[in-house]
């Protein structure tokens, strides 16, 4: 039998580096090990710093999730100090995150996404003609499109905190600014620019009403071929395409999902709690099994360390976490193969299980029954992966999906501004206290850890979304979600792995945040073949 | 053609960011109108995996000449100097940077992070990172002071967590375009066009600096008043064009109401963000600013303020920025 072990490293376009190692029989992935070779040491620098450093910090985590990264640090400081949060503040911090999340749905997909799908290995296809056209690199008509527009979400965020990215504007008992008048009606041009000249034009062909009647897979494919303009839109060219190359069949993942939730109700969350959020979430947070959804409960999540180069062999809540990292040679030592931890989900019957994140796993949650009238409610994608399975590009329609949904909620927020209100209740002083605060980046689930002792951090443990997805394997030998997508993956061409990309990028990882994240040796029980040259 | 790489060490990727918010040029004009030829950025190139390294060694066996090398994220040192804690292609990263560096008619580098260390630099420095050619604001770094690229340049820094589009771009085009001898460097390698300026200049709160009146807090409390007197704004004693040129087309952090954080300096985060330090102006006796504008002392600020709150308006004390 024909196995071969080969190793991709710097597997580009992951905002960061990644190096995949699969081991290939008859040219299908049968294991995989994913290595992410980064260590910064974010949550040491936070010990003994001020109890508000977590805003400055760690937003600098993640370029392209800074604001993500605000709003939990914000809320896991809101929880332990016992704030007060006034309801124009937590609009304001819904609008910061979902513009957030509206920038990176088009610079994902055009500038880390779709030029993987101008590689030449899609020469026979005939729709690539049209895809190099609309999608290759700095030249593509619509890759210049969404790239440029993928600016525009931000400069809401820029209106109310100043900058993208990177700003803190977002602090315990509310947010720094006072909006005028003008602050809001220019972002709703904005917003309305983006909506008519990306989404609408571009993306969809369609209304984003239209889109958003769609509630099953029949419906997209009626969709489809219901007008030209949708047929020959951006979404409708990737369903084409995804199906003509076969994004559809490979890349399913675990088939467990999990979400944090995002979006506080405004009138709902004014006094946050850890107990309290669950039910204060507009966008719905959850696991899922593949069978049943259960709630999300912050004291099941535990970070394994047993092959992370990191002190430690067993899992720990982050409460009591701790991240001590060793050097990558004694690590190897120790069969430790990635600088990221690999997060795992207590479940019921006692078992710690791998779980995917990102946009396919919210958009599960928000299927499930039971919805308040106030909550996001929509089978869309629950149904298709019933229907179809989830893959690489059933992650990538959820993702898009997202995009019109935002839009909406953003309108809506806008509009509930009351800009003769509140925007922030002064806080009392954190000398003591513990805070947990989530939410979801565009990428996935995010939350802090945060423990306060005399006035200052005794300890800080972050969990980021690449970490769920691109996390190895614990000490029961479960591989982490990526690992799991990668296998049964047919690879074309060895020399030129393109479908591995395709993996790793649809689950839009961004490396960097992994907060620690390797450095790639030759695993010692594997490893027939090795090609290192490609 | 100017050829440029762009490599980064222990990065969150937000000067990346940053620089696709781009306008005047976006970052497509910078390709296809002022022949920037992007050899390799890990975020937005084809090439992955070995084909990156093919670029690499074309670059460091001088079969392809390197125009501009842009760093962006720290140079991570640790383990122990070693540098394992960042590797690309099983060989530290810093190994990478140090050998372009040395093949590149300019260095430039791009954020806090590459400038000086950065974020990551804060004590205790897990990752032992440091910037190109400063540690904070000490002189050295990774590459050393004597440092100069092919073209006799020391490393060109763009500071800022992240920086401003702008700042990057159109150095970028004045390289292009050939008008290096119009760039001028201050102590800290910054283009003085862009970083002689303080923060504070073109800031919309300036007026009630002027007259002494505060930000009492956060939120609605924005609607009038500076925030350097008690939120730790450090706009006056901060170099940058922030309000210069606004963010995002929008925007800065002072005009929306979030103190300046000094992150176009070398010492930033400023007091490691101790306990006390955040969002919050220093004070002597609870009083006087324990650092004043730059270019006073505390008894040419103490007697200006004095008079300046003496004479000042009766809108002094209104909110300005009203709904």
């Amino acid at each position: 039998m024909a196995q071969q072990t080969i190793k991709v490293p710097s597997l580009g376009r992951v905002e960061g580096d990644l190096d995949v190692k699969v081991k290939i029989e008859d040219g299908v992935v049968v294991d995989a090990w994913t290595e992410a070779t980064m260590f910064r040491g974010f949550e040491k620098i936070l010990i003994g710093k001020d109890p508000q450093a977590g805003l400055i910090m760690t937003p600098r985590i993640c370029g392209i999730c800074g604001g993500s990264h605000l709003t939990k640090s914000a809320y896991a400081l809101d929880t332990a100090f016992h704030t007060e949060v006034p309801p124009n503040a937590t609009l304001i911090r819904n609008i910061a995150q979902a513009v957030e999340t509206l920038q990176s749905i088009p610079r994902w997909f055009y500038a880390l996404f779709a030029i993987g799908l101008t590689h030449k290995n899609y020469q026979s296809s005939s729709l690539y003609e049209e895809v190099t056209r609309r999608w290759a690199p700095f030249v593509g008509v619509n890759y210049e499109k969404g790239v440029i527009l993928s600016a525009k979400p931000v400069e809401i965020y820029a209106i109310f905190g100043g900058q993208w990215p990177h700003s803190s504007f977002m602090i315990p008992g509310g947010v720094m600014c006072a909006p005028t008048l003008s602050d809001v009606t220019r972002s709703i041009s904005i917003l309305e620019y983006f909506r008519k000249n990306w989404l609408e034009d571009v993306l969809l062909g369609c209304s984003m009403e239209r889109w958003l009647q769609n509630k099953t897979w029949s419906d997209v494919l009626e969709w489809l071929e219901e007008k030209e303009e949708h047929y020959e839109s951006d979404l409708g060219l990737f369903i084409r395409y995804s199906q003509e190359i076969g994004l559809d069949k490979y890349g399913a993942g675990p088939g467990k999902y999990l979400a944090a939730g995002s979006f506080p109700h405004p009138e709902k969350f004014m006094h946050p709690t850890i107990e309290s959020r669950n039910s204060a979430l507009i966008a719905r947070s959850g696991v899922y099994d593949g069978e049943n959804f259960y709630d999300f409960d912050q004291a099941r999540v535990r970070e394994d360390h047993t092959h992370s180069f990191y002190e430690g062999t067993g899992s720990y809540h982050p409460f009591e976490g701790f991240t001590n990292p060793l050097d990558p040679e004694e690590g190897l030592k120790q069969g430790k193969y990635t600088f990221a931890k690999a997060p795992r989900y207590l479940l019921d019957n006692g078992e710690e299980t791998p779980l995917e994140v990102g946009p396919l796993a919210r958009q599960l949650m928000v299927a499930r029954e039971g919805a308040e009238d106030w909550q996001d409610y929509d089978p869309l994608i629950y149904n298709i992966v019933k229907e179809i399975g989830p893959s690489v590009m059933v992650r990538v329609l959820a993702r898009f999906h997202e995009a019109p949904k935002y839009i909406r909620y953003v309108q809506n927020w806008l509009k509930q501004i009351d800009l003769n209100e509140k925007f922030y209740i002064k806080p009392g002083e954190l000398i003591e206290g513990r805070g947990f605060g989530a939410t979801e980046a565009a990428r996935g689930f995010l939350a802090d850890w945060i423990q306060v002792k005399d006035g200052k951090i005794e300890k800080y443990q972050i969990i980021t979304p690449t970490a769920w997805n691109i996390g190895p394997r614990d000490r029961f030998g479960q591989r982490g979600p990526i690992e799991t997508a990668l296998i049964g993956t047919p690879i074309k061409n060895p020399e030129d792995p393109i479908e591995l990309a395709h993996i790793a990028q649809g689950y839009d990882s961004c490396l960097v945040c992994t907060v620690h994240a390797y450095d790639a040796k030759t695993n010692k029980q594997l490893a027939k073949y090795r090609v290192t040259n490609f | 053609m100017v050829n440029v790489f762009w490599i980064h060490g222990g990065a969150c990727n937000g000067n990346t960011q940053s620089f696709l918010n781009a306008d005047e040029p976006t970052v497509i004009d910078l390709v296809t109108d002022f022949g920037i030829n992007i050899l390799y950025h890990h975020s937005v190139s084809m090439e992955f995996g070995n084909q990156v390294k093919e670029i690499l060694d074309d670059i460091i066996e001088e079969r392809t000449e390197l125009d501009i090398l842009v760093v962006e994220g720290t140079v991570i040192q640790g383990p122990n100097g070693t540098g394992r804690f960042d590797t690309l292609f099983e060989r530290p990263k810093k190994d990478w940077i140090y050998d372009l560096a040395h093949k590149a008619k300019f260095v430039v580098s791009i954020g806090d992070c590459a400038c000086w260390g950065g974020i990551p630099a804060t004590s205790p420095n897990p990752s032992e990172s440091t910037g190109l050619q400063f540690f904070k604001d000490k002189p050295g770094g990774f590459l050393t002071s004597e440092f100069r690229s092919k073209a006799g340049l020391p490393v060109i820094n763009i500071p800022g967590c992240p920086a401003h589009p702008d700042w990057v771009t159109q150095i970028l085009v004045a390289i292009a375009t050939g008008r290096t001898s119009d760039i001028t460097l201050d102590e800290y390698h910054r283009p003085e066009t862009f970083f002689k300026t303080f923060t504070q200049t073109g800031c919309t709160r300036v007026q009630y600096y002027e007259y002494k009146e505060p930000v009492e807090e956060f939120g609605q409390g924005t609607r009038k008043g500076c925030l350097f007197y008690e939120q730790g704004c450090r706009g006056p004693m901060t170099r940058s064009s922030c309000n210069r040129i606004l963010w995002n087309r929008q925007s800065s952090k002072t005009r929306a109401g979030m103190p300046c954080i000094g992150c176009t300096e070398p010492q930033f985060p400023f007091f490691d963000l101790a306990p006390g330090t955040v969002f919050k102006t220093q004070k002597i006796l609870g009083t006087i600013p324990k650092e004043v504008p730059t270019g006073m002392d505390s008894l040419s600020y103490s007697t200006h303020a004095a008079i300046a709150r003496t004479v000042a308006p009766k809108w002094a004390k209104e909110d300005m920025f009203v709904p």
